[in-house]
């Protein structure tokens, strides 16, 4: 304790200064750097705070303090002399150990120099340190004197603890192989199992792709090897028509992709929905008629077979509602219309009624059901219109290959157009035709059931259209080579229709003179339209001064034309040629006057009789013309119109007349 | 009209696999051709070449040589008769059949059976086709061997008959066939057969079998160089396509020669030793 004692005065001074009592910038920035790392910040120290601090003896650590107690009770103070003695002994220290490493550096530097200077190219003075090249190669040591070799250490004989440790160390590397080994075997197998399973995959997935590839192929289908030969991709299906417009033909290709587990996954292009075009008629914007193709069943679990015929169906119906579509922009003046994508043709008036009936063609998608509720009456209309439009796409695919086969012209600077096909033209022409034929034979027919009535003899015969009459023949006796017989079926629907009806004259005997009505149709050149022409037997034209033909555009004008023929035929013919000396003709109108054979001689009665047809009526009409003999039976008319009479024409104006 | 052509030659063993190629190409089935050929030669003989030149000497020695004209060339024309299978006759056929003569008759919106064909001499020009002019008349009425022996006048030579398959590949006419002929006849024959033999009783000219391969594109604007160009583009097209095919290749020109040869009369030899050269 007196050691302590004796340190009670003892004060802690720092280092001590340097002569100059000012601080220099840069000590001051030491020594405030110095407090930040030892007391925080520089705002709490103040002088009284590090006197507390000093008191307190706070912050100082033990060792320290023993340090300061134990080195201050050794040595005092040491003298200038040792601390001198001991920088210089650490500064020998030093040097030798630089000493050291510098010769120990060149020796191998030089070693290995002298090593590759057996090498010729790296033969260099320069590579070898300084003392080595004054001392040695000055001094006549060659270069390539010095060689290294590998020992053999067969007949070493090693230590037997060397031996042992060896041995342990061989050993120990053998387990560390083996086990290595094992553990790589492992992972070998492991993936040789990964690879078999990989592989079976592999062939379970191609087998599966190739029997449906097969299966494709055997229902027809022509498969193809696609060009750039993708890996998952070997094969693609053609389903699009061989003919197709060009746009249509480059869609209907789609490769068969192979999906995970080999199954053919669809393509984009034959995954689109399929679609169909559908006819509506509408008559005073009512949809009375829908066609409409079966819908099949969920598409995901079609068969691929399936989904590729899907495909080519949806592919004929668009390119047929795109051919029409086209057509159109010719057809405004026939009154088809497109509106909205909706293709909207005049329908015919059969049966004379007054609604308007428009069939509407539209594409739509395939599974889109026909809404409930609709009045389904008319329903065989629009699907008989539908299959008509069908054949006539798949009629013109295969008249577009039989003139592809034909002789080309030979080339010339024009090009050569190509027409669209006629499809809207041919259904606008079937339509038109049979509606203007309709009504007009219906008209006949009429009139020679009253003219019959009326014991007239008329005989009519009547033919809706001429090809088809004798179509059968036709086909038989064909010389057309190449085309199959379908298709010369339907090419008689891209011809104009020609209606033909024979009406004889009326007449009391059974003489023949007949008029023949002829009708054309063609949307097109030169008619554009339907035209009737009517042909009369030349004896009726020289009697009563007409022209032998006249043509005529519209039903009722030819209506009006035949009654007015047959009227002057009753009248001018039958009745003058009945009462040949007594009849006067005054005008040339429906009246003839016959002079009746008076009683007495000298009164001569004459009567006006006016024949008038019109609309399938046959009126007679009896009219004095002697305003003296009274006018107790002035006007007498008689009228058929086609029921069963018992009294006939002859018979009638002869009681009048008598 | 003018014919641009390339031949090629197709052997007999390889006719079926061609045949199919071909009608991948065309997209088509081929089509089954048929034709009986009569070749006439003009009865005039020719002149001599270069006669023209000498012709009608002038005693005017200022007047300048008008253009000089090469004599215009007489040509072997023939008759081409489409002809179906059955059409050929059951048996060889009589030599001469004086009661029945051959008719090109045809109805109204047939086919005509008969034309006349006349070809030229291949242009000189190379373009890497041959081009030749042509013309065809059809006979739609009438007796064609009458009519060929009194236009000109003619002279019957030989006939013959070609059969192949035609396909059309764009303006590109492909037409593969073999020329046959009935053996030993020709001599004799002074008139076409009025009914053909049977077929099977012809031969074959080259007795190979070998086909012959002929692309044709015809034009008819020929002096219009842009449409000559894209026939002849078109048709070498095709050439490039059929490459490893069949190789079609320019015929030697002077191989289609139609042109009567001039043979120098015999006259004695004194006589023309007096014309002075």
């Amino acid at each position: 304790m007196a050691g302590t004692e004796s340190l009670r005065d003892v004060t802690l001074r720092p280092w001590p200064a340097p002569k100059k009592e000012e601080l220099s910038q840069e000590d001051l920035f030491l020594q405030i750097q110095q407090l930040t790392t030892e007391r925080g910040h520089l705002r709490d120290i103040t002088e009284k705070s590090l006197h507390e601090d000093i008191a307190a003896g706070k912050d100082v650590p033990d060792e320290a303090k023993e340090d300061v107690e134990s080195g201050a009770k050794e040595k005092d103070a040491p003298t200038k002399q040792e601390m001198l003695e001991k920088v210089f002994n650490a500064q020998r220290e030093m040097y030798g150990h630089l000493e050291w490493a510098k010769f120990a550096a060149e020796n191998a530097l030089d070693l290995i120099s002298l090593v590759l200077s057996q090498d010729p190219n790296k033969r260099s003075a320069a590579s070898f340190s300084h003392t080595f090249r004054e001392m040695g190669l000055s001094q006549g040591i060659p270069f390539g004197s010095f060689g290294i070799s590998r020992e053999n250490h067969e007949f070493h004989v090693r230590k037997p603890d060397e031996i042992l440790r060896l041995q342990e160390q061989e050993d120990r590397q053998v387990v560390a192989a083996k086990g290595s080994r094992m553990e790589s075997l492992d992972s070998a197998v492991d993936e040789i199992l990964k690879a078999a399973k990989k592989l079976e995959k592999e062939v379970r997935r191609e087998t599966k792709y190739w029997k449906e590839i097969v299966s494709v192929s055997d229902k027809g289908w022509p498969i193809q090897r696609l060009r750039q030969n993708a890996r998952h991709v070997p094969f693609g299906v053609r389903y699009g028509l061989p003919e197709a417009s060009d746009h249509f033909k480059a869609r209907g290709f789609a490769p068969l992709n192979m999906d995970k587990d080999g199954s053919i996954i669809l393509d984009p292009a034959l995954r689109l929905k399929p679609k169909t075009f559908r006819v509506r008629i509408s008559e005073n914007g009512r949809i009375i008629g829908t066609s409409q193709l079966p819908i099949e069943a969920e598409c995901k679990e079609l068969p691929i077979e399936k989904s590729i015929q899907l495909a080519r169906d949806s592919l004929l119906e668009e390119e047929l509602y795109h051919e029409m579509s086209l057509e159109t922009r010719q057809l405004l003046a026939y009154g088809v219309e497109f509106r909205d994508s909706v293709i909207h043709v005049d329908a015919p008036r059969m049966g004379g009624t007054s609604h308007s009936r428009k069939l509407l063609i539209d594409c739509i998608p395939r599974d889109d059901s026909v809404p409930g509720g609709q009045e389904r009456s008319h329903d065989w209309l629009a699907q008989n219109v539908a299959e008509a439009l069908r054949l006539l796409l798949a009629h013109e695919h295969s008249m577009r290959l039989y003139r592809r086969s034909q002789l080309p012209p030979p080339l010339t600077g024009r090009a050569r157009e190509k027409p669209p096909p006629p499809l809207l033209r041919t259904l606008l022409a079937v339509f038109r035709h049979l509606e203007g034929v309709g009504s007009l034979h219906v008209y006949l027919e009429t009139v020679a059931r009253t003219l019959n009535s009326a014991g007239l003899d008329v005989t009519l015969t009547t033919t809706l259209e001429t090809s088809w009459a004798k179509l059968t023949e036709s086909l038989k006796e064909s010389s057309k080579k190449g085309l199959s017989a379908t298709d010369q079926l339907l090419d008689v629907f891209m011809k104009p229709f020609d209606g033909r009806a024979t009406l004889t004259l009326p007449s009391w005997s059974g003489q023949s003179e007949s008029m023949t009505i002829a009708t054309r149709t063609i949307v097109g050149q030169p008619t554009f339209g339907t035209e009737h022409k009517l042909t009369m037997p030349s004896s009726l034209t020289s009697d009563l001064g007409l022209f032998q033909e006249l043509k005529f555009s519209v039903v009722e004008e030819v209506k009006s034309y035949i009654d007015w023929i047959l009227t002057l035929q009753i009248a001018h013919r039958l009745v003058k040629s009945e009462y040949s000396s007594r009849v006067v003709i005054k005008t040339h109108g429906q009246r003839v006057t016959i002079v009746s054979r008076g009683t007495k001689k000298g009164s001569t009665a004459s009567k006006d009789i006016s024949v008038e047809v019109q609309h399938g009526e046959l009126k007679v009409t009896a009219t004095a013309v002697n305003p003296q003999e009274g006018a107790e039976d002035s006007e007498r008319v008689h009228t058929w119109n086609g029921q069963k009479e018992a009294i006939s024409l002859k018979e009638v104006v002869k009681s009048w007349v008598e | 009209m003018h014919e641009l052509l390339l031949y090629g030659q197709v052997p007999a063993g390889r006719h079926d696999q061609v045949l199919k190629i071909l009608a991948g190409v065309a997209a088509m089935q081929p089509h089954r051709i048929v034709e009986r050929r009569i070749i006439y030669k003009p009865q005039r003989e020719p002149e001599e070449p270069g006669s023209n030149l000498r012709r009608g000497g002038t005693q005017a020695v200022a007047v300048k040589q008008t253009k000089q004209t090469a004599a215009p060339a007489l040509h072997y024309t023939k008759l081409v008769q489409r002809l179906s299978e059955e059409e050929f006759g059951i048996d060889a056929g009589l030599p001469h059949e004086n009661t029945k003569s051959l008719s090109a008759d045809v109805h109204d919106g047939q086919e005509p059976v008969w034309s006349m064909l006349f070809e030229d001499v291949p242009d000189t020009g190379d373009r890497g086709v041959s081009i030749r002019f042509t013309n065809t008349t059809d006979l739609l009425s009438g007796d064609p061997h009458a009519f060929m022996m009194a236009s000109g006048p003619n002279s019957f030579v030989t006939e013959y008959y070609v059969e192949g398959h035609r396909y059309v590949h764009g303006n590109v006419v492909i037409y593969l066939h073999r020329v046959l002929h009935e053996p030993g006849v020709r001599n004799l024959q002074e008139a076409p057969k009025v009914t053909p033999p049977s077929f099977s009783s012809l031969e074959l000219l080259d007795p190979s079998g070998a086909y012959i391969f002929e692309a044709k594109v015809r034009v008819n604007e020929f002096n219009n160089s842009t449409v000559l160009e894209s026939g002849v583009s078109e048709l070498k097209k095709f050439q490039k396509e059929m490459k490893g095919c069949v190789e079609l290749a320019l015929p030697d020109r002077l191989s289609l020669d139609t042109r009567v040869k001039y043979k120098p009369p015999h006259a004695p030899a004194a006589n023309t030793q007096a014309r002075p050269r």
